[in-house]
């Protein structure tokens, strides 16, 4: 039972990290990715490469990945983004134009390290005595460093001014600009921030989850339900749709059968929809 | 006196609308100067191009303590010290009281003048203290007001603009807001003051435009306009 709920946490705090990155984004500028499960795809292959591949301590593997996913989303918005917008395009354009972001990631990491699954071991060196269990103990850790970094970006959200700025950016542009926020840079952060957090994910799942290029589809799109299961937009909300899903699919797995555990997921998704359109945060939006 | 701010032959378009047709006025240090005409005669599209939160004007020149802002970017406009109220108060509801005037303080390091003005925006605004930690979209629409205009004191600018101060307010808080207004220019502030009430702005300012259809076209004190027949007639209500 402790291994079911330890599990369902983990999975279901990499959901709600994942999820907070697609609530960023379309706080910060009312729009979505679709690219952000190859976020956690990249940041896997990332991960691996700096620990396993080039040896590097694991704090700096991660630390490396969380600059370089944070500047890949900063990019994206800023360049692309930021230049359609500018065009004219709709904004289902800009939708389509992350899906050509996404299909790029898949191929490009597949040109860089190839197409097989890969593996690589259990990140912390820490060993926690009180449980037995080796497995448990690891996806504890990683359980942790997730949750580690939801309590940051709410720090960072709620407590610092640049993150304040971003808050009130995301509500009211203009407003924001006639205070002297630079807005453009709040727009960028978030998405940059969404990146990271995925890319951080990916670290954490890598291990127990296999690397491979498609990783990121199915937990993308279940992050996506769960931010959304949990109010669109509602950073909080993300967290605990993520926390949901990952305990729902943990006891299909465990009463039902993981043959059906999507299934059941998704349909209890539907049923939240249905009774609760707004998700269990109602969250309201920037306009 | 200095000219704080100057506007010469002003244009702007939104797309193929020519909205302003060459504005030009200032504001001297110590003024009130309001800006007063019908709705849609372009009072906030001039205030909004001159704070460059329209983007690119189409030509004409905009100095602000000499300095020639027409080509700058909205934030960097605001940094150097010319604040606004817009129109509707635009205050972050989502954020508390508090946090909205953080944001007001948003690019300032000088940690002693913001405490100074933290107390002068609550000594203003009593209300304010009262109800610092809520969210400020709980706040009535003077509430609301107070707080657009606190928010902007905190930037410690060199000019206030205000965009339609009273719009929505019941009689008795819109006294209230003009003689903050009154107040804040005493304390050393210039104001620009945007109005649709033009009896009440011109009442409290020094000098005033008329402006109709992206024009300019009456400019004198505002005593002299409170008794000018032709604003009396389309402004003052006969």
């Amino acid at each position: 039972m402790l291994t079911l709920i330890v599990g369902a946490l983990m999975q279901g705090s990499v959901y709600g990290l994942v999820g907070m990155g697609y609530g960023l984004i379309y706080k910060a500028s009312g729009l979505m990715t679709l690219a952000q499960g190859d976020m956690i795809m990249i940041g896997a292959f990332l991960g691996m490469t700096f620990y396993k591949y080039m040896g590097l301590p694991f704090g700096l593997s991660l630390a490396l990945v969380m600059i370089i996913m944070f500047t890949l989303g900063f990019l994206i918005e800023r360049i692309l983004v930021t230049s359609l917008l500018a065009k004219g395009a709709a904004q289902v354009y800009v939708i389509l134009c992350t899906i050509a972001i996404s299909m790029i990631l898949q191929n490009g990491a597949m040109f860089a390290w190839g197409s097989n699954v890969m593996q690589f071991q259990a990140i912390l060196d820490l060993s926690i005595s009180i449980i037995a269990n080796n497995d448990q103990a690891d996806r504890l850790q990683e359980q942790a460093v997730g949750i580690f970094f939801m309590l940051l970006l709410h720090f960072f959200m709620q407590h610092t001014k640049f993150g304040t700025s971003m808050r009130a950016a995301a509500q009211d542009e203009t407003a924001a600009e006639a205070l002297g926020i630079n807005v453009p840079l709040t727009k960028g952060t978030a998405w940059g921030l969404a990146s990271m957090l995925a890319g951080v994910a990916g670290v954490i799942l890598g291990p127990s989850y296999g690397v491979y290029t498609a990783m990121g589809a199915l937990i993308g799109q279940k992050a996506f339900a769960a931010s959304v299961a949990g109010g669109y937009g509602n950073m909080y909300g993300a967290i605990v749709g993520g926390i949901f899903l990952g305990f729902v699919e943990a006891f299909s797995v465990y009463f039902v059968s993981s043959l059906y555990k999507d299934f059941i997921a998704f349909g209890i998704l539907i049923l939240v929809m249905i009774f609760m359109p707004n998700g269990l945060f109602n969250e309201q939006v920037m306009e | 006196m200095s000219k704080i701010l100057e506007v010469k032959d002003l244009h702007f378009h939104y797309g193929e609308i020519h909205a302003l047709k060459g504005i030009s006025l200032d504001v001297e240090d110590g003024e009130i100067v309001t800006l007063i005409g019908a709705n849609g005669a372009g009072k906030t599209t001039t205030l909004r191009s001159l704070s460059g939160l329209l983007g690119r004007i189409t030509s004409g020149e905009v100095r602000f303590m000499g300095q020639r802002i027409d080509q700058m970017k909205g934030h960097s406009i605001a940094a150097m010290g010319l604040a606004q109220c817009l129109e509707g108060r635009h205050v972050f509801g989502n954020l508390t009281v508090r946090e909205n005037l953080d944001m007001g303080a948003y690019l300032r390091k000088d940690k002693d003048g913001l405490k100074a003005d933290y107390e002068y925006v609550f000594d203003l605004f009593p209300r304010l203290l009262e109800r610092e930690s809520q969210r400020a979209s709980t706040l009535s629409g003077g509430e609301q007001q107070m707080l657009a205009v606190g928010r902007a004191l905190m930037q410690k600018p060199k000019i206030l603009m205000m965009d339609e101060p009273s719009l929505g307010l019941a009689p008795l808080v819109i006294q209230e807001i003009f003689s903050t207004i009154k107040r804040i220019n005493a304390d050393g502030m210039p104001v620009l003051l945007i109005e649709q009430n033009s009896n009440a702005a011109l009442k409290v300012a020094n000098r005033g435009y008329v402006i109709e259809n992206g024009e300019i076209v009456l400019k004198d004190t505002a005593a002299n306009l409170l008794i000018n027949e032709d604003v009396k007639k389309a402004y003052l209500g006969g």
